[in-house]
């Protein structure tokens, strides 16, 4: 059905460049995303999440005024298919041709050696799909990303963990090994110590795990109060669903990724209760902006485009462009370099969450550094931070044959 | 452990050996690298997600259903595509697989979508301990489904006169041809055959992993591998490759590191292919070239 | 070979070296990745076309020369870029010369699609060994020094280096084949056994042509990661590569000097220039390209052209 969204999307966004009278001047988003291989999942609400903020601005705002001129938004997207060489050479077609702003790619080794591009051209890039270390750590200026890099991720969830009652004390580590796993689970790591958990195990799958029994055997040996699953969301559908049918059981099963997806909760039925995963947005959250207003009607909106369950990538996706316009509004400007100084700058709030960077460009950790969500009743509530919560954190969790 | 690790092995294996027999089929018959066999293997999983949920069936209920939909798949894309490149050259038809493989996962992802999917039957999470071992049904079931299809498709090749044929096209084909055997026909109808087992290696597949059209070329690999460890052209062959990978992936898991078991099993591939390059059980067919 | 071919190649190579003073950067990425591919190509092409010993695994000596490349500038990060250069290409050279010389014996006794597996799974076993064993960073990725001159754009310094490399390549693929060596080569290809019987050193000979093969391709992946400037393994040691090689010679013409340049020429052009625009079917559009190929110009491109003017030629006296 994604081909069907993609070009409805693209003919809405056709139909209302020509219904209305709209601004002659048009600014320009160029970027990959991966729309086929391993990543392509992601790539797709990603690229949804443009397309609605793009259709939106354009046809209901009639485009967006920076510096009292009106602009339609375009954007030029190309698939990459997770090959830097493909992704390098293209994003300097880009260049050539003149686009200003760019929208990332997925994976850190495609959006790095793609940032260096537009970092040397001085051409901004916000990007949602890049949170290794090594591109905020390079200096570049020009890069922003819309989470906190990978090892500060994990410090909202153990900061919930600490605030558990009964207090729980072991944890283990379950990681696949990819640069954005195997990063992340250096950070659940140094986040955990740091609030006083004790690490008595760290596994390291292979990047695509086909059998975990192995791994499930040492955890019942060795039962931790929290097991820590950072890896893609298929993985951690794997380890679940092995752990239920092993019963294989601990007080409290965190997936990074996971449990946030409906087909997720969907696939495991009664069982996904209790299931603990990092949020980084859905549609109660708290926040406003001028052009959607809240999350609700960005999620109506997208709802009337695509069939597609909406996820918080296609979120982050949609705030990277407002960010840029807001920016854009900021400085007065098109000019990508006063673009970049008002993004170093940002502190917008969209209706995706408050927008701001670190000097070195990745998300603010407290503020984008996401929810902890849980799942209650089929149902998914966010448990932290405080101020979103809409349910409390349930703690231990049941028995898997406590839940059939 | 050590007898958990082997069981879950020998599982783990029996999947493995069925997710193969295709590929080593039209190998050592046609002498056709399949590069297409993992989506093969992947179509046959969607359609089981599909007729499972239209029809409100058990997906193991829906193995006819699917493998007579590759069969037809198997036939057509034998006769009109990969005969014009079989004769030609090795590299030329397998380069014409990973052709079409390219096309048809792009397809899947337009009609399936990239999401992962995945089959949950109705005793998805149920598990049972026999000998203080736990076994988990839906994992049961699939190696039971694969060893039934495995037994299937060795009767098939040794007792009926389909299978005469194949074995004595794939023996001599010029002999075969002198006899009155339609070489072409004989072609495609072992690739309908092959990809109708592929297809059934889905189903069983889709019911213990999750899915997505990304995942065609590991697929691949795997009957490779397979097929090296155990031989070309047998069920049997499959079989001994299949469960031997399985051992070396969950014992190597669990005793050298959870990280490893793709480095073990593609040492045991250079391995083999050094010391026994017709596999353990040789070529069912005929010698190598 | 005839007498104006190597002033033709050189002309040739001096115009290329003027490109990325008057094309756009674009285009120059472009000529960096052909370059690369086509020098990658004639690589393979050196025991792959040569003797018939082709590998699907040449992905393994990429990854290997850019890791090792990647991990002992590291060690060294004081150096001067174009020193650190120097250094990375000595050490991924060494690990490729290394690796290859290991290998070659026992995988060389394998013979045709086996001995292709084989490399297949070698380069499976590295690039895993890389992804798993924390110190070779492989999972986290490596970042490598800027090596680039000041006063020049990146695109352009990797091109030059490309270019530069790709015409080494060249000459030592030209030099082995008017070879006694080449000639030892194109025997293995067509009969290995009766080769062997007349007195050609088989087993010398399918030893140097990989060992060579797999020391250009080490240079290779050093060059191309430091103009990606971070990697993991995903970046280097790809199965699309290992198969894009194969490709290269089959649509340019197996066992011929020209033809994987040609090849990789063709395939970059086609899928970055034409096809670089496509959102969500550029994966169908390649494999459609592919298929087209194999069915319509088996030999590949020079050997269709060959076929054509050799039966034009063959039409000319009945006239």
């Amino acid at each position: 059905m994604r081909r069907r969204d993609v070009l409805t999307g693209a003919a809405a966004a056709a139909i209302a460049g020509s219904a209305r009278a709209l601004p002659a001047k048009t600014l320009v988003f160029g970027g990959s995303v991966p729309l086929t291989g391993a990543a392509a999942e992601t790539g797709l609400n990603v690229n949804n999440g443009y397309i609605t903020a793009v259709s939106y601005l354009n046809e209901l705002l009639g485009g967006v005024e920076i510096a009292g001129e009106k602009y339609r938004i375009e954007l030029k997207l190309f698939d990459d298919a997770s090959d830097p060489a493909r992704a390098t050479t293209l994003i300097q077609r880009q260049i050539d041709d003149g686009t200003d702003f760019f929208l990332g790619s997925f994976g850190s080794n495609i959006v790095l050696p793609t940032a260096a591009i537009t970092e040397r051209a001085g051409k901004p890039m916000v990007q949602t799909g890049g949170g290794a270390d090594a591109i905020f750590t390079r200096g570049f200026k020009y890069v922003f990303g819309m989470y906190p890099r990978a090892t500060r991720q994990f410090v909202a969830a153990a900061a919930l963990f600490k605030s558990l009652q009964p207090a729980p004390r072991t944890y283990s580590v379950i990681f696949t090994n990819d640069a954005f796993s195997k990063a992340a689970a250096d950070g659940v790591k140094l986040s955990c110590n740091e609030a006083g958990f004790k690490l008595l195990d760290t596994f390291e799958l292979p990047q695509k795990p086909t059998d975990v029994s192995g791994v499930l055997s040492s955890v019942r040996a060795k039962t931790p109060d929290i097991l820590v699953c950072v890896m893609h969301d298929q993985d951690s559908l794997l380890i679940a669903r092995q752990m239920i049918a092993t019963g294989t059981n601990v007080k409290l099963l965190f997936q990074g990724l996971g449990p946030q997806l409906a087909s997720f909760r969907e696939a495991l039925g009664k069982y996904a209760d209790d299931l603990m995963c990092s949020t980084y947005w859905d549609e109660t959250v708290p926040y406003k902006d001028k052009f959607f207003g809240d999350s609700k009607q960005f999620t109506q909106y997208y709802r009337s485009k695509f069939t597609r369950p909406i996820a918080y990538h296609t979120a982050g996706a949609a705030a990277c462009i407002l960010t840029y316009v807001l920016a854009m509004q900021q400085a007065k400007s098109i000019e990508p370099r006063a673009v970049r100084d008002a993004l170093a700058a940002a502190d917008f709030e969209t209706f995706y969450s408050r927008i701001k960077f670190t000097p070195q460009g990745d998300g603010d950790a407290l503020l984008l550094g996401g929810m902890i969500g849980q799942v209650e009743k089929g149902k998914l509530e966010t448990v932290f931070p405080v101020e979103a919560r809409t349910a409390s954190a349930l703690y231990p969790a049941r028995a898997w044959d406590v839940k059939a | 452990m050590i007898q958990q690790t082997l069981a879950d092995g020998l599982v783990l294996g029996g999947i493995y050996a069925l997710s193969a027999v295709g590929f080593s089929l039209i190998f050592g018959v046609l002498h056709v690298i399949n590069l297409s066999h993992g989506i093969l293997v992947l179509i046959g999983a969607y359609l089981a997600l599909t007729f499972s949920r239209m029809l409100q069936i058990d997906p193991l209920l829906t193995v006819p259903l699917v493998m007579a939909v590759l069969f037809v798949i198997g036939y057509a894309y034998q006769r009109f595509l990969i005969q014009y490149a079989v004769d030609r050259s090795r590299l030329g038809s397998m380069l014409l697989t990973f052709g079409v493989a390219l096309m048809l996962q792009n397809i899947m992802i337009w009609v399936f979508s990239p999401d992962m999917k995945n089959i949950t039957p109705s005793y998805a999470f149920v598990s049972f301990h026999i000998a203080g071992l736990t076994f988990d049904a839906v994992r049961v079931s699939a190696l039971a489904a694969s060893l039934v299809l495995l037994g299937c498709l060795a009767a098939l090749l040794k007792y009926s006169p389909l299978g005469r044929v194949i074995r004595a096209t794939a023996q001599q084909t010029l002999a075969a041809r002198l006899c009155g055997v339609n070489v072409r026909h004989v072609y495609a109808l072992t690739f309908a055959v092959s990809a109708a087992f592929a297809g059934a290696a889905g189903i069983v597949i889709g019911i213990i992993l999750p899915f997505s059209p990304a995942d065609e070329s590991m697929w691949t690999l795997n009957a490779f591998v397979v097929v090296v460890l155990g031989g070309i052209g047998s069920p049997a062959g499959a079989l001994i490759g299949g469960l031997l990978l399985g051992l070396a992936s969950t014992l190597t898991a669990q005793y050298i590191g959870p990280a490893f078991p793709n480095v073990t099993m593609f040492m045991l591939l250079v391995l083999m292919l050094l010391v026994r390059p017709n596999g353990l059980l040789g070529n069912a067919f005929s010698a190598s070239r | 070979m005839k007498p104006y071919a190597p002033l033709f190649v050189l002309l040739c190579a001096l115009l290329l070296a003027a490109a990325p003073g008057v094309l756009p950067p674009f285009y120059v990425r472009v000529g960096q990745i052909t370059l690369y591919s086509a020098a990658l190509g004639t690589a393979w092409a050196i025991p792959g076309g040569f003797a018939g010993y082709g590998s699907f695994g040449n992905a393994a000596f990429i990854g290997v020369g850019a890791f090792a490349a990647g991990l002992t500038e590291n060690q060294f990060a004081s150096l001067s870029p174009p020193l650190a250069l120097l250094l990375g290409l000595g050490a991924g050279a060494a690990a490729c010369a290394i690796l290859s010389a290991a290998i070659a014996y026992p995988i060389l006794r394998l013979r045709g699609t086996f001995f292709a597996i084989a490399m297949l799974g070698v380069s499976h076993v590295c690039s895993e060994l890389n992804n798993n064993v924390d110190a070779l960073q492989g999972s986290l990725g490596l970042n490598f020094p800027a090596v680039t001159m000041a006063n020049l754009a990146p695109e352009a310094f990797f091109y030059e280096l490309y270019l530069i490399a790709g015409l080494a390549v060249l000459c030592v693929a030209w030099l082995i084949q008017r070879s006694r060596f080449g000639a030892g080569l194109l025997a293995i290809r067509e009969d290995e056994d009766t080769a062997r019987m007349l007195g050609v050193p088989t087993e010398r000979y399918k030893r140097i042509a990989f060992f060579v093969s797999a020391v250009l391709t080490g240079l290779l992946g050093v060059i191309y990661a430091h103009s990606l400037g971070y990697i993991t393994t995903d970046s280097v040691y790809r199965d699309d590569t290992n198969l894009n090689l194969v490709v290269f010679s089959l649509l340019g013409g197996m066992g011929t000097l020209f033809g994987p340049a040609i090849g990789a020429f063709l395939l970059v052009f086609v899928t970055q220039v034409v096809l670089g625009r496509l959102l969500d079917f550029h994966l169908f559009a390649t494999g459609l390209l592919l298929v087209i190929l194999v069915l319509a110009a088996p030999s590949g491109i020079l050997g269709f052209v060959r076929t054509r003017t050799r039966r034009r030629s063959a039409m000319a006296p009945a006239e």
